[in-house]
């Protein structure tokens, strides 16, 4: 579903740029898709030019961060727009960014999806009250119109071919600025992406810093990072067909290095910031919510021209469109990374102890003692394994439990 | 000044947020204001950090103002901070002692102000508006500098009988920062602009109260809104609507 419709009107008299479409809250403002598409509706319809995104992914073990901006990077070539990549190994890292599947096979899979729909509709039958209403669903898809290439179908499984990124490389269409620990000079570099951004004002350039503060960044310093974040926000302003997705390494992520009030900070300084707060380190979150691999916090959103973020407007996922005059409060959003791509979802619990949990407490009559029996037979030792020994503790304790309550409650009963 | 908080002219005013309610739709207002409701020729001078024109310009625009009009006839002047001052990341640590022979970072911006105060054209209401104050720490201007700078500024305002409004970000909410306190010491009256506890909502935006600085002698006519009745507001394109809590009045 996409609410997004380009305004086509007659005295438009310059066509849009490939891979870019305007605003929906201003048609001043000129968004690109980040790759993602759930990702542009949390932004509001996408990223806007002269704005600068920052992801930050707390987690030391997995690397979200650096996904979201592979695909910032994938999107960007196949919108033909202009990238160049800040990093120490800026080569090494656009070799490994993923690709949309070949042609025919994006065919066949459309026409999959569209039989599945028309079966599935007959099949289930829904009381007639809730036949009007849609779906119940969890995320934003893109859709993949023909005419509009904002929004790539990447697949994770899929490698962009060596050839594509080299005509990139070598056309000029890709640039790289490699940071060296040794030398690096915050001054220099703003300088440099100055250049880069003045050279060509028809294409919109993206920016896309993989990894700030890694150590190929040496030992930079919290002031010197918030001024080049500050900086750089500033460049973006001053040239306004550029735009910047920077992904903060994960020691960075987190108060313990940046001191108290590090994320706000961060979210003050850069136009959107985001913050993919993944579950690997975490056991007790990944078994609360297995179906996903991390929460998505939001620091900050752009609003480049108005004093209400686009994204409180038209934001499906974050659910602040309030038709009716109450608001409601925002939806918790989570991330997963499927085979095949990486979404943003809404957050809902499950029902009151999960699905696989007992919702009755087994009777008493039922377990019986196999630990003696056990103990006590000779000879040929039989292991008996049933499901009730490993609960057999605790409904014993349970058992107890309601019986001494039901005692206390008698004696107080009648204890005048 | 600044409805519906009806403050006086010629005060300095500190204006403090959060992340999730930021307070520019405070400066926005307060520079709309000065200019269409003041009864003769105006003198606006705003010392931007962190934003550039073009917002200004366009959320001006939504309120039928045109700051580029008001630029070219001098009335509105806008300062890129960033033009005229740089950090010093060469120093080894921040320089927390006086030094007469070391040259202060800020003072070119300083300087610039001050000759835009008394410049002789365009009337004597006066407004300057600094936002903010606080990323200017966070870039690497040190807390000495920023605190003499805001002080200086505080001093040429009173001179030249301006209104004097400060922003400044509060990323530690329940922990004051030592610039806040600075601040604070030097302010009339101080804005507090916080979000709901609760997250964010479609419809209240967050929660406006409004105190007394700690050297303003009491009495005044200002009616002043603690924080236990703040007054909230839902933010739209055209402004904020404020209404007190648990009323809805009209909104929600």
């Amino acid at each position: 579903m996409s609410s997004f419709k380009r305004k086509v009107t007659n005295k438009q008299a310059t066509l849009p740029v490939p891979g870019t479409r305007t605003s929906p809250a201003s048609s001043s403002v000129t968004t690109i898709s980040t790759g993602i598409p759930s990702l542009d509706d949390v932004l509001g319809g996408g990223l806007p030019l002269s704005c600068c995104l920052l992801v930050t992914a707390p987690d030391l073990h997995s690397s979200y961060g650096e996904l979201i901006q592979k695909y910032f990077l994938a999107e960007g070539l196949a919108c033909r727009h202009r990238l160049c990549v800040v990093d120490g190994q800026p080569k090494h890292f656009v070799r490994d960014i993923m690709w949309i599947p070949g042609q025919t096979k994006q065919q066949v899979e459309k026409t999959e999806s569209d039989e599945e729909e028309d079966t599935s509709d007959h099949k289930v039958k829904i009381a007639w009250r809730y036949e009007q209403m849609k779906p119940f669903q969890t995320t934003v898809s893109s859709t993949l119109s023909t005419t509009d290439s904002y929004g790539h179908p990447f697949e994770l499984s899929i490698r962009a071919p060596t050839s594509l990124i080299d005509d990139a490389f070598r056309s000029g269409q890709l640039s790289s600025l490699t940071i060296e620990p040794t030398k690096l000079d915050v001054f220099n570099l703003i300088r440099q992406l100055e250049e880069k951004l003045q050279s060509d004002a028809s294409t919109p350039l993206r920016i896309c810093i993989p990894s700030l503060g890694s150590p190929f960044w040496g030992d930079i310093t919290k002031r010197e990072l918030l001024f080049f974040l500050h900086s750089l926000k500033s460049l973006l302003r001053k040239y306004p067909h550029g735009c910047a997705s920077v992904g903060l390494s994960p020691h960075l992520s987190t108060d313990n290095w940046g001191g108290a009030g590090w994320l706000q900070k961060l979210g003050w300084i850069s136009d959107a910031a985001l913050s993919m707060s993944a579950f690997s380190g975490d056991i007790s979150m990944s078994a609360t919510f297995p179906k996903h691999h991390g929460l998505v916090q939001i620091q900050s959103l752009p609003c480049p021209t108005t004093l209400v973020a686009p994204s409180d407007r038209f934001s499906v996922l974050r659910g602040l469109v309030s038709s009716s005059s109450g608001g409601s409060g925002e939806n918790n959003l989570a991330f997963k990374c499927t085979r095949k791509k990486l979404m943003i979802e809404t957050l809902h619990l499950d029902l009151e102890g999960g699905v696989s949990e007992r919702r009755t407490t087994a009777s008493v009559s039922e377990v019986f003692d196999t630990k003696s029996i056990a103990a006590t037979a000779t000879g040929a030792s039989v292991k008996i394994e049933l499901e009730e020994v490993i609960e057999q503790p605790e409904q014993q304790e349970i058992g107890k439990v309601k019986k001494a309550k039901k005692k206390s409650v008698a004696f107080d009963v009648y204890d005048f | 000044m600044l409805a519906p908080f009806n403050l006086p002219e010629g005060i300095v005013l500190l204006i403090t947020d959060e992340l999730a309610a930021p307070a520019d739709f405070l400066l926005h207002r307060s520079l709309i204001s000065h200019i269409k409701e003041t009864n003769g020729p105006t003198k606006t001078i705003v010392l931007s950090v962190s934003e550039d024109l073009a917002r200004w310009k366009a959320v001006a625009s939504k309120f039928n103002l045109n700051i580029s009009h008001q630029i070219t006839n001098g009335s509105l002047e806008f300062i890129d901070v960033m033009k005229h001052v740089q950090p010093d990341f060469r120093a080894l640590a921040p320089l927390e002692t006086a030094d007469l022979h070391t040259p202060l970072p800020l003072r070119p911006l300083f300087d610039l102000v001050q000759g835009a105060l008394h410049k002789a054209d365009h009337g004597d209401a006066k407004l300057v508006i600094l936002d903010d104050i606080a990323t200017l720490e966070w870039i690497g201007f040190s807390l000495l500098d920023v605190s003499r700078f805001a002080r200086a500024l505080w001093g040429a305002c009173l001179k030249a009988k301006a209104t004097l409004i400060i922003r400044h970000h509060v990323v530690t909410s329940g922990d004051p920062d030592d610039l806040f306190r600075h601040l604070l010491q030097m302010c009339i009256y101080h804005i507090d602009v916080r979000p709901l506890a609760s997250g964010r909502s479609g419809a209240v935006s967050g929660e406006v109260a409004l105190h007394l600085g700690p050297s303003t002698p009491v009495g005044g006519g200002v009616k002043l809104i603690p924080r236990s009745a703040a007054v909230q507001y839902k933010l739209a394109d055209n402004g904020p609507v404020f209404f007190q809590r648990g009323t809805g009045g009209g909104v929600l």
